[in-house]
């Protein structure tokens, strides 16, 4: 057995361990260190890829408006004991949400409504870019937002003093913990890496966790052998993933999330969304040192036939409300310590059309949920659907931009600074915040 | 490195001789050859490598880009045999392969006064009535042959040039009745025409049923619809009008590209020029194979339409050809193709100056797709060294190219579908009309690298159901053989040296070496 000079070099003891030599003092101290310095705040991001019709997730039906142009596909007032649940005699939450509802009720869950970008774009995947890059318009940028708020915020590893590091693989290569705490910081549910966590700093796409190793991790050769064949050349940045996994492999061994299963009683809903759901608690109680994680779901785009209370975005939202709450009650007391975003690249037609469906819109909602998050209020400015008051005359207009809600989250849960880098060219304000976090 | 010192020997001879063939360097020619086939093929055989350094690039070329002077019998004899059900026309497939209660719905509506006779059930229907006889047994059978092609036909180009058209031109088989129609689709209105212009596929697409279905233009109707008669006028209609998607995604995926400048009002008035265009009955997903094109007039918005400042005049369906006709003709479009193209097959950052080339060559030439092609398989920036071997295969070419190196067929094979969805691209399962990402940024994730090294250790061993390895590959065990096969032309010798060095500490371990070549970095990249 053969341990590359490489990886000796970068993981020391624990790739000793990894590979079966745990002396039990090393255990201990190691662990320790490991998850003291990985113990971390978490924020859980899912993205509903595709544009889903905000105005059905939470629909204001205090807006007379609201009826008259989605006339078959507006929910039925909650007042007449249908099954759209009431938050505030304004705004009320799709019925498939209601798993989601007495989170909401012990201000567990907030939400944001009418955010967006101050950006005409209409197209999927130009709006999508511009939510992962965090630099609306810029088609340029090469990197994802959450990618740079990893490299920008200083890590403090117990043997660094706590300093920014300014070479995260660098510092990686020097201790044991750090590699752990840097690996896993961005973590991706997903089998390709989303632009949101694409960029200079390490990050992992882990789609399977179950399957993620080299042949089922029976044969440490292999995984030294590829390790050795994908040393890192400069700038290669495939060889630079590749390594990064064959990493994270190990460190996986010992932190075996595997072992934690669900708590009794949860049940995430079947499918790939519910298995990354299910993927990220494992990783978060794997105390592996997460601190960003994103998962996706799409099939938002509803252009012929959404249905309201029923129906085909009924059976979507079903799906998402479901996984959330599945995710919230696994994680249990952990919630304290997490929070979960919703985010969507535009929201659609504040009337519906021809089809019984709604087009590409402008403004979107998000939700917003965890023990620190001060809910239990639809928050932001609402515009109204008044004709004069719609964005070009058809779309909810924008109120909140996005990058303020990614910010407040940001600084106030994971305590981050250097917005500038996170989001340049925009002067991230702590007063425009909506003060959901 | 390997590569700079021979662009510096080619320089050199450049200022000591005139160029010509005979006297550039053979190891320009080989890397050359290399970077042609592994761009224009799904994967570099040694016999291919030979071949193109028989007969030069350019003849090479020319034939692929006259795919019927090539012979593939083969592969058709194959495909006929293994599955004959992709000899069915849409409406045949949908009667073989829809599950039982749909099928009955169908038998009842073919025996409706007035209805066609139940058609007699065949052998194939009954053979696949029974378990599996199923949707998803059409499905697996329609990615097995697509991999059959990709990997074993004769006609390479073709394949990857159809695998990037209908990309560009992507329909999801999820939706509607595609699944049936996926086929028909790709076979009849991207295939003929990846080699001939581009407004001739566009059109094409633009009035294929998938497409009409994906995009939701099947739906989309006048505002106000003309009333044909009393009697409809008396009845009253379902609510129906104008739906944007297909006339928003053709602007911007289609043709001009996103950043063309066109405004939400465009998007509207060209709906509003395409309403009509639909099928002669909206299907759910047991009809859908049954859809044709029809044009109807009393669908269609009969009033005047101004798009990106140019008057359309009432003219029915001509309307929508006429913008169809400008759309191809755009310079936008030229720029946006050449774009995608250089892209896809050149550099994620292409430079500049050649997609203007391309674009040029795309006006010049009316959109003919094999100038298109010709050229950009020979300019000198495709050939730089600074584009060689440097684009990750994508998911579905890393596969392609893994069975063309070790195997002569594939079968259906539910690990290979399970494989290409941990890898992020099963071929026609992508919702998204923007198709999948031919970037090697996009693919890069560690772990779907992770998978790639497993799927080469697992077909390596020959444990991939449905894939028979070519005899005595597996226990082949001299690695520079092997890697003279699988990366022929390429330098390998360190590779093979950590190979051998691994295979040396571990005997007896079958497919090992064949395993880790398929999952090295080598072989991801082309």
């Amino acid at each position: 057995m053969s341990i590359t000079r490489r990886a000796f070099m970068k993981q020391g003891a624990l790739a000793l361990f990894a590979l079966g030599l745990p002396p039990e003092y090393l255990t201990r101290s190691l662990l320790a260190e490991t998850r003291g310095a990985a113990r971390k705040k978490t924020v859980i991001f899912i993205f509903q890829r595709g544009a889903v019709d905000g105005l059905s997730m939470v629909a204001p039906f205090g807006d007379p408006e609201y009826f008259q142009v989605r006339r078959s596909i507006a929910l039925s007032a909650p007042t007449r004991g249908k099954a759209a649940v009431d938050l505030d005699g304004h705004f009320a939450l799709h019925p498939s949400l209601s798993p989601l509802a007495d989170l909401y009720g012990r201000r567990e869950m907030g939400v944001v409504h009418a955010v967006g970008f101050p950006n005409p774009t209409r197209s999927h995947f130009d709006a999508q870019d511009n939510l992962e890059r965090g630099t609306p318009g810029v088609r340029t940028t090469p990197d994802g937002w959450m990618n740079r708020f990893l490299g920008s915020s200083g890590e403090s590893c117990a043997e660094c003093d706590g300093h920014t590091l300014a070479n995260p693989r660098a510092h990686a290569a020097d201790h044991a913990a750090g590699q752990a705490a840097t690996l896993f910081r961005g973590v991706a549910a997903t089998p390709v890496l989303p632009l949101s966590l694409r960029g200079a700093y390490p990050t992992l796409a882990i789609g399977d966790l179950s399957r993620f190793g080299v042949a089922g991790g029976r044969d440490p050769d292999l995984h030294d052998t590829f390790a050795r064949l994908y040393r890192t050349a400069a700038g290669d940045e495939v060889s630079a993933a590749a390594q990064d996994g064959l990493e994270a492999e190990l460190i996986l061994k010992h932190a075996d999330p595997a072992r934690y299963t669900p708590r009794p009683g949860v049940e995430y809903p079947a499918g790939d969304f519910g298995r990354s759901l299910r993927q990220i608690a494992q990783l978060v109680k794997a105390d592996v040192g997460v601190e960003v994680a994103f998962t996706e779901l799409s099939g938002w785009d509803t252009h012929v036939r959404q249905g309201g209370e029923s129906g085909q975005l009924a059976a979507r939202l079903s799906d998402l409300g479901r996984g959330i709450r599945a995710l919230y009650d696994d994680l249990g007391d952990r919630m304290d310590d997490v929070v979960i975003v919703t985010m969507s690249e535009f929201g659609r037609t504040v009337a519906e059309n021809g089809t019984g469906g709604t087009d590409h819109g402008h403004a979107n909602c998000m939700l917003v949920l965890g023990g620190s998050v001060r809910g239990g209020r639809v928050l932001g400015e609402w515009p109204g659907l008044a004709r004069e008051k719609l964005y070009e005359g058809r779309d909810l207009a924008m109120t909140t931009d996005f990058r303020d809600v990614f910010a407040e989250v940001l600084t106030h849960h994971l305590h981050a600074g250097a917005m500038e880098r996170v989001f340049p060219g925009y002067a991230v304000d702590p007063r425009r915040f909506r003060g959901v976090v | 490195m390997y590569g700079r010192a021979v662009a510096l020997a080619f320089a050199i001879s450049l200022t000591t001789a005139p160029l010509s063939a005979q006297r550039r360097p053979a190891a320009e020619d080989t890397a050359r050859a290399v970077q042609l086939l592994g761009r224009a093929t799904f994967g570099v055989r040694p016999q291919d490598l030979t071949e193109v350094l028989r007969v030069g690039r350019q003849a090479w070329l020319e034939r692929q880009l006259h795919p019927e002077t090539i012979d593939d019998s083969a592969l058709a004899t194959r495909l006929a045999t293994a599955f004959p059900a992709t000899r069915m026309a849409p409406g045949e497939l949908m009667r073989n392969f829809s599950p039982p209660d749909a099928r009955r719905r169908q038998a009842a509506a073919e025996r409706a006064p007035g209805g066609r006779p139940v058609a007699a059930m065949d052998s194939v229907r009954r053979r696949n009535a029974g378990p599996g006889g199923t949707t998803q047994r059409w499905r697996a059978e329609l990615v097995a042959a697509k991999l059959n092609r990709a990997a074993f036909s004769e006609r390479q180009l073709e394949e990857v040039m159809t695998d990037f058209w209908f990309n560009h031109f992507n329909v999801f088989i999820g939706k509607g009745g595609i699944i049936w129609l996926a086929q028909d689709y790709e076979e009849n209105a991207i295939r003929p025409h990846v080699f001939g212009k581009f407004e001739d596929l566009l059109v094409a697409t633009a009035t294929h049923p998938a497409m009409l279905i994906f995009l939701d233009n099947a739906e989309s109707v006048a505002a106000q619809p003309m009333m044909a008669s009393p009697a409809s006028a008396a009845r009253p209609a379902r609510k129906r009008g104008l739906n944007e998607n297909y006339a928003r995604e053709l602007m911007e995926l289609h043709t001009l590209g996103v950043e063309s400048g066109y405004t939400q009002q465009d998007v509207r008035e060209v709906a509003r020029v395409f309403t009509g265009w639909t099928i002669d009955h909206l299907p759910g997903r047991a009809q859908g194979g049954d859809a044709r094109f029809v044009f109807r007039p009393r669908l269609h918005d009969q009033g005047v339409k101004v798009v990106r400042g140019e008057r359309i005049a009432p003219a029915g369906q001509a309307e929508g050809l006429r913008l169809l006709h400008r759309l191809a003709h755009d310079p936008a479009t030229a720029h946006h193709i050449a774009r995608q193209l250089a892209e896809h097959f050149v550099s994620d950052h292409p430079d500049p100056a050649f997609v203007e080339q391309l674009a040029q060559t795309f006006l010049r030439t009316d959109g003919d797709l094999r100038e298109v092609t010709r050229q950009l398989f020979l300019s000198d920036a495709f050939y730089a060294p600074r584009n060689r071997e440097t684009k990750l295969k994508t998911p579905l070419e890393l596969v392609a190219s893994a069975l063309r190196a070790t195997a002569s067929r594939v079968d259906v094979s539910p690990p290979l579908l399970q494989t290409l969805k941990e890898f992020g691209q099963v071929p026609y399962m992508n919702l998204s009309p923007t198709g999948y990402p031919a970037s090697s940024a996009a693919w890069t994730s560690s772990g779907a690298l992770l998978a790639r090294m497993n799927f080469g250790l697992a077909l390596g061993a020959g444990r991939v159901r449905g894939v028979p390895l070519d005899p005595g590959l597996a226990a082949q065990e001299d690695v520079r053989a092997l890697a003279a096969r699988l990366l022929p032309g390429r330098d390998t010798r360190e590779l093979v040296s950590a190979v051998r060095a691994d295979v040396q500490a571990n005997p007896g371990s079958r497919g090992r070496a064949l395993g880790l070549l398929l999952g090295s970095p080598d072989f991801q990249k082309k």
